[in-house]
């Protein structure tokens, strides 16, 4: 401390300088290459059955949004329907009354056993809540996941 | 009456195999703002719905905002926020178009078409046009049809430093591909 008194105004405005560059370069290094943690290693807000998840969504979106959006959802079901989406695949739990459906998209290092994944298998996934969308072209509501994950 | 049931059943199997219009719910929509500043800016959507009429050439694209993921978290928080996509308040991204000559596409022949295709896209409650080529191959009764094209980020009101520094594309690019049953 003594050292930077004995130092002249310039010298010590200059380390100054120096140090917040260096802070804002150390942040900017963060912020640029910070990633999503593996889905499978995060905890679940909430743990729900697909029946009644999807039932919230018919009932009242917008309370379910509110509930459900950008959370980690655990939601288990009977597996309706596995559909390929560009070179991997998605898995939907469909409530066959209204139509309305929840759908995952899974995360790379998940891809493998969603494929795997087979209709009327009795599973659980973890994934990020998008929300849900009553859709204009199919007339039902579609809950959308993304970076999900088979849990064991 | 044992006719009638049977004739029924037969309206209704031939209405399923020759249906015209064909969906699906697992369409990807990859989106690119990436720039030689900063590589980060890019996403995809692989549960966007989307719908063919066979008969009458339109096409349809629904997608949810929120479920673009972002490598990075930061930048997907952005695309969300207020001053970009606003994705509470403007929740979907639509399309809305038609095949402009369907005469070049045979969807009851296998093979691979190119046709002109144009329409509106709605992002935050701003409808503008869009016209592109999209490729369509027809394989054993399926269907895929892939479209790239570019939007204008201030035709929708999307602004912000980073845009003006030139890390993030004024004009992103967008690629569509959906496989139809």
């Amino acid at each position: 401390m003594k050292f930077l008194l004995k130092l002249s105004i310039g010298a010590r405005l200059l380390i100054t300088v120096l140090i917040l560059l260096a802070a804002g370069a150390g942040i900017y290094w963060y912020v640029a290459t910070d990633t999503f943690a593996d889905t499978s290693n995060r905890r679940s807000a909430f743990t729900v059955s697909a029946q009644d998840f999807i039932a919230e969504f018919n009932t009242n979106d917008t309370a379910a949004n509110k509930k459900y959006t950008d959370k980690i959802v655990t939601v288990s079901g009977r597996v309706s329907a596995v559909e390929p989406a560009d070179t991997t695949v998605n898995i939907k739990f469909i409530d066959s009354t209204s139509g309305s459906y929840a759908i995952f998209a899974f995360q790379e290092q998940h891809l493998g056993e969603a494929k795997a994944v087979k209709p009327g298998d009795s599973i659980s996934i973890k994934g990020s809540c998008s929300g849900g969308i009553y859709s204009m072209i199919l007339g039902y509501h579609s809950i959308s996941f993304k970076r999900c994950a088979l849990t064991k | 009456m044992k006719k009638t049931m049977i004739l029924a059943a037969l309206v209704l199997a031939t209405g399923s195999l020759f249906a015209q219009k064909k969906t699906t719910t697992s369409a990807t929509v990859a989106f690119d703002a990436s720039t030689s500043l900063d590589a980060l800016p890019k996403a995809e959507n692989k549960t966007v719905i989307a719908a063919i009429d066979t008969k009458t050439g339109t096409i349809q694209f629904e997608a949810a905002v929120k479920n673009f993921a972002f490598a990075n978290p930061t930048i997907q928080e952005h695309f969300n926020g207020g001053n970009w996509l606003n994705s509470e308040k403007f929740p979907t991204f639509t399309f809305s178009g038609k095949f402009d000559d369907l005469s070049k596409v045979n969807f009851t022949k296998d093979g691979s078409y190119t046709v002109p295709v144009s329409g509106t896209l709605t992002v935050k409650d701003v409808t503008k046009p869009v016209t592109t080529t999209a490729t369509v191959v027809v394989a054993k009764g399926a269907i895929n049809a892939t479209a790239g094209f570019g939007i204008t980020l201030a035709d929708y009101s999307i602004t912000g430093a980073p845009i003006t520094a030139g890390k993030v594309a004024a004009q992103p690019k967008i690629t569509v591909s959906a496989d139809f049953k």
